[in-house]
Parts: structure tokens; sequence; C-alpha cells
């Protein structure tokens, strides 16, 4: 049965999503290790389906300022991928590619955002590459937008997109694990509902 | 001033005579302050999309057409007279720039849809903080029938 809104999945289902996370998140954590020079592990991830505004509650609050790269996913399954990388995530990269920290979002200059893009960019696309393996498809990545701004109009971004079709969101991704420091780097994938009903039945879930 | 009340996504709320309405970090959503100077009765909505296309019809106040009649209906039921509403609006903005996907139009098609149901409804519009690219929390006072604009990196705004 294909789902018409994102509660109506089935434990089944969340399982296999689950699974999707664990090995996108994973993914994502190697290149992070590999372009941090340090060990980054995954904690478990997270399948979640929220209210709009109990998904902004759990990012943070609304106005907290931090920094987003966003990529659109197209081809096969279309959807959003977001990277929302708090102040302690931006100081982590900082410190490990430009031997530097910031107190404040309004210190990043130019290379800095550009170290910010390209990290987000890079666990994006290996988390994608990771999907697409598993479940078969081919999926498309924009060229990644990047601001500095209130995480809650960040977190919105998905949410208008997919907003005509459901009051929920949901989101897949996990955190990260940095030198036994948890780091709060959320990584989201928000699919649309079409593209999820096509991925569960790709993975042999979802009967028809 | 300490009476703030707290509008989420897709939410309305209704003061009189004393009272802040607040709404969070607007991105490509829009803050609809609608005010009758007269009761000192004011309302926010945070509406999120442009046109209401759903079969149920839930949540009208996710809607610019849906939440803005809906809004007036209720202030109309206090006692509020349709020619001394005002409006005043701010977000609209595009958060992300995103090659040629129709993804961050929707704060443009917002802020028509915006326009075009105040004008339909025969509501003046006042004052507007809309477009660009930055996040907006919204501050109404339905006392005064003053909002206030705060962004990341700009200074607060009067309108």
């Amino acid at each position: 049965m294909a789902i018409k809104n994102y509660d109506e999945l089935t434990s089944m289902e969340l399982d296999t999503l689950r699974e999707i996370g664990s090995m996108g998140t994973g993914n994502a954590a190697t290149a992070l290790s590999q372009m941090l020079g340090r060990e980054v592990r995954i904690t478990l991830p997270e399948v979640r389906i929220m209210g709009y505004n109990e998904a902004i509650e759990w990012i943070g609050g609304p106005e907290e300022i931090t920094a987003g790269v966003l990529v659109k996913m197209g081809g096969q399954i279309n959807g959003i991928m977001l990277s929302v990388q708090q102040i302690d995530f931006v100081n982590l990269v900082l410190e490990s590619m430009l031997k530097e920290t910031i107190q404040d979002y309004s210190e990043l200059a130019e290379l800095e955002n550009s170290a910010l893009v390209e990290v987000g960019n890079i666990m994006i696309s290996t988390f994608i590459n990771a999907l697409s393996g598993l479940a078969g498809v081919d999926v498309t990545l924009t060229v990644p937008a990047f601001t500095v701004d209130m995480q809650g109009a960040i977190l919105a971004v998905p949410m208008a997109e997919y907003g005509g079709q459901s009051d929920y969101i949901m989101t897949i991704g996990g955190n990260f694990v940095c030198d036994n420091k948890q780091v709060p780097c959320r990584l989201l994938m928000s699919p649309d509902l079409r593209s999820l009903n096509a991925l569960l039945r790709k993975l042999g879930v979802s009967d028809e | 001033m300490s009476d703030k009340l707290i509008i989420g996504i897709a939410d309305m709320k209704m003061a009189k005579g004393e009272g802040m309405l607040v709404t969070y970090a607007l991105g490509s959503c829009i803050g609809i302050c609608l005010h009758d100077p007269v009761l000192k009765l004011g309302a926010l909505v945070h509406i999120m999309l442009p046109v209401n296309m759903e079969a149920g019809r839930k949540t009208p106040m996710k809607y610019a057409d849906t939440g803005i009649r809906e809004t007036l209906r209720l202030m109309e039921s206090k006692g509020a007279k349709r020619n001394r509403i005002t409006a005043k609006i701010a977000g609209g903005a595009k958060m992300f720039e995103v090659g040629s996907s129709s993804l961050g139009n929707i704060g443009q098609r917002n802020i028509e849809s915006v326009h075009m149901n105040l004008k339909k409804e025969g509501i003046r519009l006042l004052k507007e903080d809309v477009g660009g690219s930055v996040a907006r929390t919204l501050l109404f006072d339905v006392n005064s029938g003053l909002g206030c604009v705060r962004s990341y990196g700009r200074p607060e705004l009067i309108i």
C-alpha cells in the first residue's frame, strides 16, 4: 500500500529507512573523518516524523543561528538534503582544516564558508551514494547552496517544499562523535512522498 | 509586555487591548499582522504556502488564502469592522539560491498571494518587509499596532 502521509509508515518501513540512515551517515562519517584527519563515528541513526513546530524544537529552537548546506535531489528520488552545522561542528571543521576557530558566525569569511560548503556537500554526496547503491536508484544532485541564518527558517525549507502534501516532515539522519565528543552535525534527508513510496518499493518492503 | 503569545508555523493567535504576538524565524513563510485600531484587536498568522489545495482543509492557517480569510472571519466575530482592519506583513525570503529549480520561489509566490488576497478581502496593507534572503522574527504589539522585525546581521526594523 502506498502511503499518503508520513505518519502511515509501518515499523518495517521505518526500520528500512533507519537502515538507509545508518548506511548513509556511516559513509558520510568516513568521508568526514578523511577530510578532518580524525576519527569520526556515528551515533544511532534516527528516522523522525515530526510536526513542523515539533521539528523546530527538536533542532534546538527557531532563532539559533546556524550554517546550512542544502542540496536538492532529483532523478528517481526527489527530495532535499540538508547539513545543519551548529557552531561546535563549524569549529571542528575550521580547526582541522584551517587551524582556526570562531566565536560567532559573523567571523566567517569566504574561505571558511567554502570549507563548510565543501564538507557539507561531500557528506551529502556520500550519503546519497550509499542510498543509491542500496536501492539501485539513480539520484542527481544540484550544486550545494549555503546560508548562515536562523535554523528555524532553514528547516522550514523542506517543510514548505512538501507542505502541500503533508503536515509532517520526515527526516533521516544522525549525529557524529569525534574525539569522544558528540558533535551536533545533523544530516537530514527529506524525500517527497512519491519518492518515498518508490524507494520503499525498490527496497522490497512495500507491496505492489 | 509580559504576556507574549507565540505563534508557530501554520498557526494564528489573537489578542485584544494589550499583548505582544511573536512568530519566530520566518524564512519563505510570511507573518501577517491584522489590526483593528479602534478595538485594539490584533491577530498574527504564520502562513507557509500561497494557495490551499487540500481536500480536507484541516489547516487553513497554513495557506495565505484560507489563513487570511479565516482570521478576518474570527476577527469580525469579535466585533472588528472590515473597513478598519489594516495589515502589515514580513517574510517571503529566499533562504537558498538553488540553480534553476522551483525551490526558493515559494517566498515570492507567498508574497504575491498575500498581496492578492489582502486586496481581494479589501484590507489595506500599511507596511511590509518582504523578500531578500534573510530570516525574520516578527513581533506585533496589538495595543499600538506596531510591528518589529528582527533579523540576523541587520538592525531591527519597525513596521
